[in-house]
């Protein structure tokens, strides 16, 4: 029986080879792999999951080998014995019920202890951060400091983080799996998780991911998380926590930087602050997805696009504070939609999914239901279709007033 | 409430080997309903493959763009709910029809009608819980439902209303079968058949109506409160005035966790009767196999919340989850140890059957390992909700329920239709399925350990899960190759097969002594049953020489007409033998009708068509008494 | 079971190959019980699952509601109107009394049928003859059930008036839904009293199979009426 040796070994084999491969795995080629000592909570995971590993690769191996080895020694053969009638064995049914409760007992002591251990409340000091998830995207905010943002969230590097999780509509929930393990958004509950990214780590992006099924786009709520230097946080919170450092009331409307080719007008505040330079982005926290065919905007639109114009006749007029809010902007305070204040800080949009650049803006601007299904943002571009309200828009915005709004959002630095 | 008896005719034997469609239609003959379970099962299991492949078709390659978001979620959704309700639980409904009485040496089920009332909701439920997918407005919500997005304010369209009131008729369906197996089993046992000398698939499957009737009402309460909540304006899991999601999430799991094993264990009943007859060995430990079925059953119970790790129940609540939860792993693992210690020393011939019964050993513990890893509720916290929980129930259920289920048809065929299935067509089968189940569900241990969460209709190239996804997918493809196989076969060797006498493997239990297929009365005379290996017994006493035998004993009623065990090989009617057989009647059909007419009257609501809704829930709640008055009033036989 | 025991079976047991009595006939059991009366058993065990997890429901939610009206505590609303507690317990004990004597009636309705075989003394009193009259008792239980039903009614009603709905709040919904549930399946009880009352208006109740039709419903009757006990005490009495 050579084959069915083969069958049976195969996947031991393959165990053995895949977990060798994956405890020594690069960060490049799984960069969401749950397996790295980034944080202490992930390493308390990690620990018990190698405890795990371990015994079961001996049940599995004791198991599979026993099996392969009565089914290929007692196969039929010509001559062979008899089959002998044997109808049980008190010593044998007693040891292999103790064998598997004591590999369980020696389970569930470092279980118990590891959940005992990540439970606790948080160290005090640490930083305090809301996650606050909606359909589908998330809400970041730092009470202490005065921030909010969506999608993107910061944390130094070797400070405990500690997350208070809620949901403003349906059960979310809250992975970054190179972080540790997740926690639920329930409604009504207030939850929470906590880590501490070791200080040993250099600036770096992450993915995080919703994995509570939540609606049409579940697939498209999508976390970056930043582990930053200490210096680098204060930096960007600095910046974060101030209003909006273009303000519509106070600028003339007329373009701020005449005919710059897309480049961000001058602001009010020109100190930009610090965010995770973009070209250090690694390459799997950069979206990829694919905008829908059918969904025509004039790029060349853009570089004319005036961000007072578009402030005042797009943002204030146009119904975008329905919506969202622009610290700063009378009036702005929606928290419908993502807190816009520093949007063009951000490196993504509509919940992780699309890349901030000025093209892939005014697309969404035009038609996030049909960039992002069951999108709450309904279809501002004029003459556009909504597939959700299943009729054409009839007012809203035309491409060019898009490119102005587009030009205020990215002056939103 | 299937049989209050009025006056009978004796003698009357009025079902007979007809083959008509309205024999089939009118039949309420144990055997011919369990075929139908068998066929409609099998239908519901393309089904949920089709979607199955559909869905990894979507998910081959990173940003696929193959089914839009909202297709991809109905496909998920359905792809759950119809290999749970439509697949897997009625194909072990077939065998508890087909087998139950035959290996306990009777003539029928306890209530032959209301059995026939259980596979007919269960027809038209499954028709009305999956044709809204070919209209694109099927459920959404997953299949396990989680409020509040399944409440209309998160979901306004029809689709979560189909898979609310399907999910109740066919609870109907499976409960009433439940109250049917448990009294056939308590009550309808030939002389001599113990509860310790039953056949291992009775047993299993007697935990497993327990489990039912037990497990379901939880979740008929959660239907409940969900249906008023979209329908009438309760206040259960609305947001604004208070309630608590971990409601549902409770009430679901109480019902899913047991759910699990009531998939598994008629797999497990079925290895269990294929394993000792192609090593022609007695099963090792028949006792130990009888408590850890029911402790399996009775844990299941207690364990639900391991479901729930990352809602924040708290550090003592998942610790006392995290153990009871591997306390499991121990009944478990002793069945695993108990067959192959039965193949030790034996004489193993490598049947089809046998394969597939060997095959749910080594596929099952990897899923029973992984099990283990999730039942650490930190580790858990890394695991759920990603591809890991994906590989691991396919593991479990593939691996598991259906391994065991193919075991049983190749098993059971010879006996259902009186021939053989095609022995290299099956080979095919088996290793096909064997390699496709592999490719892939193991890949899956891997993308979600690295990060890939559940229930994402796409992702992004270079996160590490291409090569695993490439993978799954080709696997799917091999499975879809492994089924259509397994179709032509089954289909084929109805016809074509080779003729099987009585008992074409040299089984030991009750339904072989009988011919294949057997007759409408089953037997002919009522066996009296004296071990619990009565053919073996009957062929072969040196082999059951070391067991104990005896006759009767406190727990069984000498029946004045029991005969001792022998083989039965003519072929009569039971009109004939002056055998009184169930009427043959269309009225649990209609009964059936009505009650899905008038939970399906619901629907309507939807669209404010209040005066249509009550017109069509009252007609069929006027179809469903009057079937019921005109059913309880006519005599069974 | 002895061998006597097992003698009196077989003989019960008769198969189409013996003339027997139709009302006798049962078909051979390996327990002796009737299949009906297991399967009630099992059904049973099935209601007790439902109810607990309706009963666990109300009582998860118990002091959840945001809004009132509740059912032990006034409640003001923000315009100034005034809610009492909902909950009469006084009336809902009189209708407690009166679904226990329904139980009370079952019992005898059951032992009227039983007794039918037995000659009655030409002496007899009134209560000797009434005990054997199974019409009057199942008509007792079932009016006393209709007047449980009638005080549900009369209840709704009167928290439906008070500004209590199945919409209004957790309290409003759990609580409807529990003894609405409840009612529900007094209402069966009813029905199926009242069928058994018109099978012996129309042929009369005797006989072993007889006595199982009112046994089974009697069981169903009791168990309706334990699970109010628990929901009077769990819901009413417990503040």
């Amino acid at each position: 029986m050579p084959k069915l040796r083969l069958r049976a070994a195969a996947p031991a084999a393959l165990l053995a080879v895949a977990l060798l491969a994956l405890s020594a795995c690069g960060f490049t080629e799984y960069p969401n792999s749950t397996f790295n000592h980034t944080t202490d909570f992930n390493t308390s995971i990690d620990n018990i999951f190698q405890t795990l590993v371990f015994w079961g690769t001996i049940v599995f191996v004791v198991v599979e080998v026993a099996l392969i080895v009565t089914i290929i020694k007692f196969r039929k053969r010509p001559g062979g014995p008899e089959a002998k009638q044997i109808h049980g064995n008190a010593a044998l049914e007693i040891t292999w019920t103790a064998i598997p409760a004591i590999i369980l007992v020696l389970i569930a002591v470092p279980s118990a202890r590891t959940i005992f251990e990540t439970q606790k409340p948080a160290p005090a000091g640490a930083l305090k951060v809301q996650v606050i998830g909606h359909q589908w995207w998330w809400e970041f905010r730092y009470p202490e400091l005065g921030i909010v943002t969506a999608n993107e969230v910061y944390v130094p590097v070797g400070r405990t983080v500690s997350f208070e999780l809620t949901t403003k509509d349906v059960l979310h929930s809250f992975w970054i799996p190179q972080m540790g393990g997740k926690r639920d958004l329930i409604t009504n509950k207030t939850n929470y998780l906590w880590f501490t990214p070791s200080d040993t780590l250099e600036t770096m992006a992450w993915n995080g991911f919703c994995t509570e099924y939540c609606g049409a786009s579940h697939a498209n709520m999508r976390i970056r998380l930043y582990t930053v230097q200490p210096a680098e946080f204060e930096a960007w919170a600095r910046h974060q926590a101030r209003d909006a450092v273009f303000n519509p009331a106070a600028a003339p409307a007329v373009p701020v930087v005449p005919a710059a080719a897309g480049a961000p007008p001058a602001a009010a505040d020109t100190a930009a602050g610090w965010m995770y330079p973009a070209e250090k982005l690694p390459a799997h926290v950069v979206p990829q997805t694919p905008i829908p065919a059918g969904l025509a905007y004039d790029d060349a639109l853009l570089a004319g696009g005036d961000a007072a114009r578009g402030a005042q006749q797009g943002f204030l007029m146009g119904g975008c504070i329905g919506c969202h809010a622009v610290r700063g902007v009378p009036g702005a305070v929606s928290n419908i939609g993502p807190d816009l204040t520093h949007i063009a800080s951000r490196h993504t949009i509509a919940g992780g999914l699309y890349r901030n650049d000025g093209p892939t803006l005014a697309r969404w601007i035009k038609n996030a239901r049909h960039m992002k299904p069951g999108s709450i943002m309904y279809t501002i571009g004029r003459g556009e279709y909504d597939p959700i309200l299943k009729t054409t828009q009839q007012a809203g915005l035309d491409d060019r007033q898009i490119a102005d709004v587009v030009a205020y959002l990215m002056a939103l630095k | 409430m299937a049989t209050i008896a009025a006056p009978t005719h004796a003698g009357t034997a009025a079902a007979s080997e007809n083959t008509g469609i309205w024999s089939w239609i009118s039949t309420v003959d144990h055997k011919r309903i369990g075929t139908m379970y068998l066929w409609t099962a099998l239908f519901f299991f393309l089904v949920g493959g089709l979607e199955a492949t559909l869905i990894r078709t979507q998910l081959m390659r990173p940003n696929m763009g193959f089914v839009s978001a909202e297709t991809y979620n109905q496909l998920f959704t359905m792809h759950g709910t119809t290999m749970v309700f439509l697949a897997v639980m009625p194909l072990s409904a077939a065998f508890f029809n087909y087998l139950i009485p035959l290996q306990i040496g009777a003539r029928d089920v306890a209530f032959p009608r209301l059995n026939a009332f259980s596979y007919w909701v269960y027809l038209l439920g499954g028709i009305f819980i999956t044709v809204p997918i070919l209209f694109q407005i099927a459920p959404d919500g997953g299949w396990f439902g989680y409020a509040p997005l399944t409440t209309t304010q998160f979901s306004a369209g029809p689709n979560i209303d189909f898979w609310v009131i399907g999910l109740q008729i066919l609870g109907v369906s499976s409960l009433a079968a439940a109250f049917n197996f448990i009294t056939t089993i308590i009550n309808m046992r030939a002389p001599g058949m113990t509860l310790m000398r039953l056949p291992m698939f009775t047993w299993m499957s007697f935990v497993v109506q327990f489990l039912l009737v037990l497990a379901f009402p939880p979740i008929t309460v959660a239907l409940v409160f969900l249906l008023f909540d979209r329908f009438f304006g309760t206040t259960f899991y609305a947001i604004a005035a208070g309630a608590d999601p971990l409601l549902w999430q409770h009430l679901f799991w109480v019902f899913g966790h047991p759910e699990v094993y009531i998939l598994i264990l008629p797999a497990f009943g079925l290895v269990s009767e294929v394993l000792p007859t192609f090593s022609k060995k007695p099963l090792f430990g028949y006792n130990v196999m009888v408590y850890s079925g029911i402790m399996i059953g009775f844990l299941g119970f207690g364990v639900w919340a391991h479901h729930m790790f990352a809602v924040g129940m708290g550090a003592i609540a998942d610790s006392i989850f995290s153990t009871m939860t591997m306390l499991i792993a121990i009944p478990t693992g002793v069945k695993i140890f108990n067959w192959i210690a039965t193949m030790w020393a034996g004489e193993i011939r490598f049947t089809v059957p046998m394969k597939f019964a060997i095959a749910l050993i080594a596929m099952f513990t990897i899923g029973g390992i992984s099990g283990v890893m999730h039942s650490s509720a930190p580790a858990d916290l890394q695991q759920t909700d990603t591809y890991f929980v994906v590989a691991h129930f396919h593991y479990v259920l593939f691996g598991g329920s259906i391994m065991g289920i193919f075991a049983g048809i190749y098993h059971y065929y010879p006996k259902m239709t009186g021939r053989f299935m095609h022995e290299g067509l099956g080979n095919v089968h088996f290793w096909l399925n064997l390699i496709g189940m592999n490719l892939t569900f193991f890949p899956m241990h891997f993308s979600g350990l690295l990060g890939m969460p559940r229930r994402v209709y796409q992702y992004d190239a270079g996160q590490g899960w291409d090569t695993f996804n490439l993978m799954s997918t080709y696997g799917t493809y091999l499975l879809v190759v492994a089924t259509a196989v397994f179709a032509w076969n089954f289909i084929r060797s109805r016809s074509t097969g080779a003729v099987a006498g009585n008992d074409p493997w040299g089984a030991a239990t009750l339904e072989w002594s009988i011919p294949s297929p057997p007759p409408e009365y089953n037997f002919a005379q009522i066996p009296e049953v004296t071990s619990r290996y009565p053919l073996w017994d009957l062929k072969d006493p040196a082999k059951t020489a070391g067991i104990e035998h005896s006759h009767a004993d406190a727990m069984t009623i000498t029946d004045a007409h029991a005969v001792p065990v022998h083989e039965e090989t003519e072929r009569h009617t039971a009109r004939e033998l002056g055998i009184p057989m169930p009427f043959p009647t269309a009225k649990p059909l209609f009964t059936a009708v009505g009650m899905v007419v008038m939970f399906s009257g619901l629907t309507f609501l939807r669209y404010d068509m209040f005066a249509v809704a009550m017109t069509v829930t009252i007609g069929g709640a006027a179809m469903l008494i009057g079937g019921l008055y005109a059913w309880l009033t006519a005599p069974l036989e | 079971m002895t061998a006597q025991t097992a003698a009196a079976h077989a003989q019960g047991h008769a198969h189409g190959h013996d003339a027997h009595d139709a009302h006798e006939h049962h078909h051979y059991t390996t327990t002796g019980l009737d299949n009906r009366k297991v399967a009630v058993w099992t059904f049973i065990g099935s209601e007790c699952m439902l109810f607990a997890s309706l009963i666990s429901t109300y009582l998860i939610y118990k002091g959840k509601s945001v809004i009132g009206p509740f059912p032990h505590t006034e409640w003001t609303d923000p315009a100034g109107k005034v809610y009492k507690a909902i909950l009469d317990i006084p009336v809902t004990s009189a209708s407690t009394f009166v679904l226990l004597m329904s139980s009370f009636a079952m019992v005898l309705a059951l032992q009227a049928v039983q007794l039918k075989g037995k000659p009655l003394a030409p002496t007899a009193g009134w209560w000797e003859r009434l005990q054997r009259s199974s019409q009057f008792w199942l008509l007792a239980t079932a009016l006393l059930g209709t007047v449980f039903l009638g005080f549900q009614s009369y209840e709704f009603t009167s928290f439906v008036h008070e500004g209590l709905t199945i919409k209004t709040n957790l309290f409003g919904s759990t609580f409807f839904t529990l003894t609405g549930f409840h009612g529900a399946h007094v209402t069966v009880g009813v029905l199926w009293l009242m069928s058994l009352l018109w099978i012996d208006r129309s042929r009369g109740l005797a006989g072993k199979n007889d006595e199982l039709l009112v046994d089974i419903c009697a069981l169903y009757w009791h168990f309706v009426d334990v699970v109010w006990i628990a929901i009077f005490t769990l819901i009413y009495l417990i503040k």
